[in-house]
């Protein structure tokens, strides 16, 4: 009996189990919800940032084109690629194709891996030019690198435990101890990830673009 | 189709399409801050994109659009009236920060 058979009630208590106002699998629903929280720490992060920049009357805006914004621009590429390969991954694991969501599974942690390594090849050319969480080499505020590292950071640890999670997933429905439905909610995750990225890069880099 | 399940969802060729769209609205993006140079205005411009960005994702790639939309009423609402707390009353929050206590 498949997971929506057992919600609906349909092994004979239909009668006395109302449907599901939301119709969607409980771990979908749960995935939904952690979502949801996670937008508002976001949020908040992103507010903070927003108030300390219009606070401050000697905001930095050192991202030239290159490398910064073309890294950013590459990242941005790859990211919204990588949801692509996700859907697919999704869409194959519904249509019962195994190996083929496995594939695109692992091409997503791929790219993901990729987004990571060039965010954190982004870090470093910064930290070599001495940026620091409370340092600022141009002279400027020193709230920059603070808000920066953190943003940027917070949502590289996403980045980084979605890649873990695609492969533990991956792996685990390969040898048919995940289903579908694991899929699928790891790439509503995968998703969320790149959603959030729609704001940061605009904010964080687009923002503070050298002009 | 049992009321579990969502709504009958498109293929890859059109999520392509989605996937299309968000990078024209990403270089869109990026053209405009070398475009517009007020601060304020390009801050405006850039957060109308990134909410379109948003919601398109929000609808296709998380498939919102195909769930029930007691679920879209339930979540989104929500976020928004907190993010529009957060607008208002943050910048309360750091002039309270910096109060200084009167001598007396």
């Amino acid at each position: 009996m498949s997971e929506s058979e057992v919600a609906l009630g349909v092994a004979g208590h239909a009668a006395v189990m109302e449907e599901p106002a939301y119709a969607v699998p409980p771990k979908k629903l749960t995935v939904w919800l952690f979502i949801i929280s996670d937008a508002v720490s976001f949020g908040a992060v992103l507010f903070a940032y927003g108030y300390l920049r219009v606070g401050s009357t000697n905001w930095s805006a050192p991202f030239e084109f290159v490398p910064s914004i073309l890294n950013g621009m590459i990242m941005t590429f790859v990211l919204l690629t990588s949801s692509l390969t996700m859907l697919g991954a999704v869409l194959a694991a519904k249509a019962g194709r195994k190996s083929s969501a496995v594939k695109w599974m692992g091409l997503t942690a791929l790219l993901g891996a990729i987004f990571a390594a060039l965010h954190l090849r982004e870090w470093f050319h910064m930290i070599g030019e001495g940026w620091r969480l409370f340092q600022n080499p141009a002279g400027g505020s020193v709230e920059f690198g603070a808000a920066f590292f953190s943003i940027t950071g917070l949502h590289l640890l996403h980045v980084t435990c979605g890649v873990i999670a695609i492969i533990v997933v991956a792996i685990g429905f390969s040898r048919g101890r995940l289903t579908e439905g694991h899929v699928e909610t790891t790439g509503l995750y995968w998703h969320f990830v790149d959603l959030v990225w729609m704001f940061v890069f605009p904010l964080v880099y687009l923002m503070n673009a050298a002009r | 189709m049992t009321a579990m399940e969502s709504r009958r969802e498109p293929g890859m060729k059109f999520y392509v399409g989605v996937w299309i769209s968000l990078l024209l609205i990403a270089g869109v993006e990026v053209l405009l801050t070398y475009q517009i140079f007020s601060r304020g205005r390009l801050l405006a411009v850039l957060l109308v994109l990134a909410v379109c960005e948003a919601g398109i994702a929000l609808m296709y790639f998380m498939h919102l659009k195909y769930e029930r939309s007691t679920l879209f009423w339930s979540l989104i609402p929500l976020v928004v009236f907190v993010f529009f707390l957060m607008n208002h009353f943050w910048a309360d929050a750091l002039r309270l920060a910096r109060v200084r206590v009167l001598p007396f």
